[in-house]
């Protein structure tokens, strides 16, 4: 570790950029509507049958929400991303198709058909927009977008919707497999590495949370939500580095916590384990010990809680849930303290090494240079 | 490689992910240390960096590639920690003192 500056080069291509290119465009969708998620997601905790205060008139927006205006809203920024405010409503429209062709929450149709409608409305915007006589661009652009988004909803509706109901009935069986056979807390082994490699969003937002809205509304509560958004592994990690990390990264660590597990912004610790690649084990165990916690009590929570904040996460758990989740939530960071408090201890002799690399680069950027 | 005048820098852009989370907290640190100088800070999601007007980036080392695909022509400055990072120190000091900012 005489290198100051981790191995997470900025080289200029590769598998990750483009992994995380996929998976941001798929988060870039999600993360823009969180809050009519936590919306949907109080009022579920608050006034389903199960919840705080049932109340049978206002949980009858619950449905409508998750079910309409959720993946609508999903399409609707899938379709901006691509091609501005006409992308964003030939988005939604066509995002209906997709809804009303199945019965589950279309969060992976939504994702899908809103970008693809948006793609083709800019193709069709393409060969149209040179050719438009002076006059004609309102009457010519409201009936391309109109025309190209009734075609575009009837393809959701007959084609996308149904196929994407059976992606999702397999992902939700195989889930369900894991669930089942005890062995969901072995997803801590691919979530945690890739979460410390800026995968956190794409994972969460664009894999987890729509498998977890389906079983969410089945059941008012889904596990799969706390799969990435646990912050206790980061919480051990960072206690771990303020006690025993190398002494110039001490001095940054309890602010650190402070913003990771009150202020929700996992980015936080990632760099501190890129610093020190081995500590990722302390995540992966950490993780695994949450999961299994969680699954072992039989908590979820009613929606993804983000950003993943100790305060979304009581905020989105369903009554008579607490006691698990904050066990879970406390033991991942035991588990990832210890671990990661050992893996710095026992690479002490390092520390020398990168004190003077620090210097070296501090006395360079003084210089100028 | 490009290089910026630190003098000449007026509007950065922090870019993280989404957009929402991390780049917005550097920015508004950022925006602090630099207020004397009148230098505006923003935040926006990596993939829409090149609809933002600006100087000079500054996104975390993760997310260097696909900043520097999003915006060749720019000074991508990258950084390692989210706080008391070095290189987010050398680029206010040499914006402070009006020296030349690279991204090599």
């Amino acid at each position: 570790m005489a290198n100051f500056i981790p191995a997470g080069d900025g080289g200029h291509s590769g598998w990750r950029a483009s992994v995380q290119k996929i998976g941001g465009s798929l988060a870039g969708m999600v993360i823009p509507n969180i809050g009519a998620f936590i919306a949907w997601g109080l009022l579920t905790a608050l006034f389903i049958p199960t919840g705080w205060l049932p109340n049978e008139q206002l949980s009858s927006m619950v449905g409508p929400m998750i079910i309409n205006l959720l993946p609508i809203l999903i399409g609707y920024t899938g379709g901006r991303l691509v091609h501005g405010q006409r992308g964003a409503v030939i988005g939604a429209v066509a995002t209906v198709g997709v809804i009303v062709g199945t019965s589950i929450p279309m969060f992976l149709g939504a994702m899908l058909i809103g970008p693809l409608a948006a793609w083709v409305l800019k193709k069709i915007d393409g060969v149209l927009d040179p050719v438009t006589p002076p006059g004609f661009e309102m009457l010519i652009g409201n009936f391309s977008l109109g025309i190209a988004g009734m075609l575009m909803a009837i393809l959701g509706y007959l084609g996308i919707g149904p196929a994407v109901n059976v992606l999702s009935d397999t992902l939700g069986a195989g889930v369900k497999v894991l669930v089942d056979t005890g062995l969901l807390p072995l997803a801590s082994i691919l979530v945690e590495p890739a979460k410390i490699l800026f995968l956190n969003n794409a994972i969460n937002h664009g894999v987890l949370a729509p498998i977890g809205v389906v079983e969410a509304e089945e059941a008012g509560k889904s596990i799969m939500f706390m799969l990435e958004s646990n912050p206790g592994p980061g919480l051990g990690i960072l206690l771990a580095f303020w006690l025993a990390g190398p002494k110039i990264l001490r001095g940054s660590a309890p602010g650190a916590i402070v913003i990771h597990f009150l202020g929700g912004i996992h980015e936080i610790y990632f760099p501190y384990v890129l610093l020190k690649p081995l500590v990722v084990l302390a995540a992966i165990a950490g993780g695994a010990t949450g999961v299994a916690t969680f699954l072992v009590t039989g908590v979820g929570l009613v929606a993804t809680p983000s950003p993943g904040s100790i305060f979304a996460y009581m905020a989105m758990t369903p009554p008579g849930n607490h006691f698990g989740v904050l066990l879970g939530i406390l033991l991942s960071a035991a588990v990832s303290f210890v671990v990661a408090f050992f893996i710095l201890k026992a690479s002490k002799s390092d520390d020398a090494a990168d004190l003077d690399a620090a210097k070296a680069k501090s006395a360079a950027m003084k210089s100028g240079n | 490689m490009a290089t910026v005048s630190g003098a000449s820098v007026k509007s950065i852009v922090v870019a993280c992910e989404a957009g929402m989370g991390s780049s917005v907290m550097v920015a508004k640190q950022l925006a602090k240390q630099l207020k004397a100088q009148g230098v505006s800070v923003t935040h926006a999601p990596v993939n829409q960096l090149a609809d933002t007007e600006h100087d000079l980036v500054l996104c975390h080392r993760g997310l260097g590639s696909r900043a520097k695909q999003a915006v060749p022509g720019s000074v991508v400055v990258m950084f390692d920690m989210f706080i008391g990072d070095l290189n987010i120190a050398k680029v206010v000091s040499l914006i402070q003192s009006g020296d030349d900012i690279s991204d090599d």
